[in-house]
């Protein structure tokens, strides 16, 4: 298999340059690839046939991890293998290593990005139900500069479908920094290992000084509608300490509240039951990261 | 069509080619190194088909030729220095680390990027390492003992 004809192929050196390559194209003619991981198995089963390829591979600034002290940014570009080799990311921002280090495979994270992964918003993938549970801000350019910010949950519509209009790029995500002591964790079951999620499960979350925990976000990866938040499970993590009761019970109600759609491979209870057992995991991870355990 | 220039196992090629034309072919078919093999050739799944990109492993069969333009991209056929088999290539006619061989270039390519960023695994981060890499005859057993001892051959610690 190979992708249907594309007349153009560029590789602009600025965001600039791509973005007016772009707007020369109808909409839906160009197409903005990243690292390629999906997007050229989706070329080649001819489910799209751009007609011109805008490679953004030369865009310096599209690349890199900069934690300071109010917020982490990392650039689109950002490939999973270098958020699985940053050692930066701890407590808070763990969620992203756990994650990028189990991508596909050694070879797709060699060349994956996670802005091309939250562009492509693949029905079942890691990357989207972590960037919400972490809360991240989606930052936007289009034509002629203008710039946006969406928060992950308004940028992620649905399997395939964000709110990145035509002729506009993901420069990158920002990560607010957690006021006092954070921790996240991310694991996922897929049909083999490191397979896509048929669920997967990110808990972020912050405790205040008595230990409690003070905000809690979950992202569930695998469902039907795509990456959702567990608002039940987050709800009753709230003011807990962290503690396999009160764990229990929150992903109790986020296997119940979740729309969860069986298939052949792992039925609706199934999915349920990982949704709890993942969830217990992850979550008793994160408040461990918070309380400041490196594991 | 468009021309590109790669650096393709040390020698610089130049030449015109569809923007559709993926790299896999681009070897195979225009450069004749047959050595990297198309397995699923869909899905980029099997890892046959797995080179060097600037040093990383990665699917030759998800990339474009003209992505590769001004890269520098080494082959299984790039492994060796003239008649004299690298440490792995080695350990794999040892250990009998292959069985009818399709799957066993993209196998080297992987591993050999494998072992420059851990030099001494152990079997399950070999076992985690290999995810990416199909071997139909099942043979991983002694894939799995071909890069330990190739391992231990590269930092002097065996024969």
């Amino acid at each position: 298999m190979f992708p249907a004809n594309i007349e153009h192929y560029s590789r602009p050196a600025t965001i600039d340059e791509a973005l007016a390559t772009s707007a020369r194209f109808e909409d839906g003619e160009a197409m903005f690839i990243a690292g390629g991981q999906s997007l050229m198995q989706a070329m080649k089963s001819r489910m799209t046939r751009p007609r011109c390829l805008i490679d953004l591979q030369a865009i310096a600034e599209l690349r890199g991890i900069c934690p300071d002290a109010n917020a982490l940014s990392i650039g689109a570009m950002t490939r999973y293998a270098t958020i699985a080799a940053d050692e930066r990311l701890t407590g808070y921002f763990a969620a992203l290593r756990d994650a990028a280090s189990h991508v596909g495979d050694r070879q797709v994270r060699n060349r994956g990005t996670i802005g091309g992964s939250c562009c492509w918003n693949y029905v079942a993938s890691c990357m989207p139900a972590v960037v919400l549970a972490l809360g991240a801000e989606m930052q936007l350019r289009a034509v002629g500069g203008a710039s946006r910010s969406v928060a992950a949950e308004d940028f992620l519509i649905a399997p395939l479908e964000t709110a990145r209009a035509e002729h506009e790029i993901l420069l990158g995500l920002r990560f607010q920094a957690p006021a006092g002591r954070g921790g996240s964790a991310y694991q996922k079951w897929g049909l083999v290992k490191d397979a896509l999620p048929v669920v997967g499960v990110c808990v972020a979350v912050t405790l205040d000084a008595a230990g409690r925990c003070a905000s809690a976000r979950v992202g569930l990866a695998g469902l039907s509608a795509g990456a959702h938040r567990a608002t039940a499970a987050e709800q009753a993590l709230l003011g807990s300490t962290g503690d396999a009761a009160a764990i229990a019970k929150a992903f109790d109600a986020a296997a119940t509240a979740a729309d969860v759609q069986g298939d052949k491979w792992a039925d609706m209870a199934y999915r349920q039951n990982l949704i709890r057992t993942l969830g217990q995991a992850v979550a008793t991870s994160a408040f461990a990261r918070a309380a400041g355990s490196k594991e | 069509m468009q021309t590109v220039t790669i650096k393709v196992n040390g020698e610089t090629f130049t030449e015109s080619v569809p923007p559709r034309l993926l790299l896999v072919d681009f070897l195979r078919e225009r450069l004749a190194l047959t050595g990297t093999h198309v397995g699923c050739t869909h899905e980029g799944v099997c890892g046959a088909c797995t080179v060097h990109l600037d040093g990383d492993a990665v699917k030759s069969c998800l990339m474009l030729a003209v992505q590769a333009d001004g890269h520098d991209i080494t082959t299984v056929e790039g492994l060796a220095k003239g008649e004299e088999l690298s440490a792995l290539q080695r350990a794999f006619r040892e250990e009998h680390g292959l069985q009818c061989g399709f799957c066993t270039p993209g196998i080297l390519m992987n591993m050999t990027d494998f072992l420059k960023h851990n030099p001494n695994p152990t079997d399950d981060e070999i076992r985690q390492g290999l995810i990416g890499n199909l071997c139909r005859c099942t043979g991983y057993v002694n894939i799995i003992r071909a890069v330990q001892q190739a391992s231990q051959v590269m930092q002097g610690e065996a024969p």
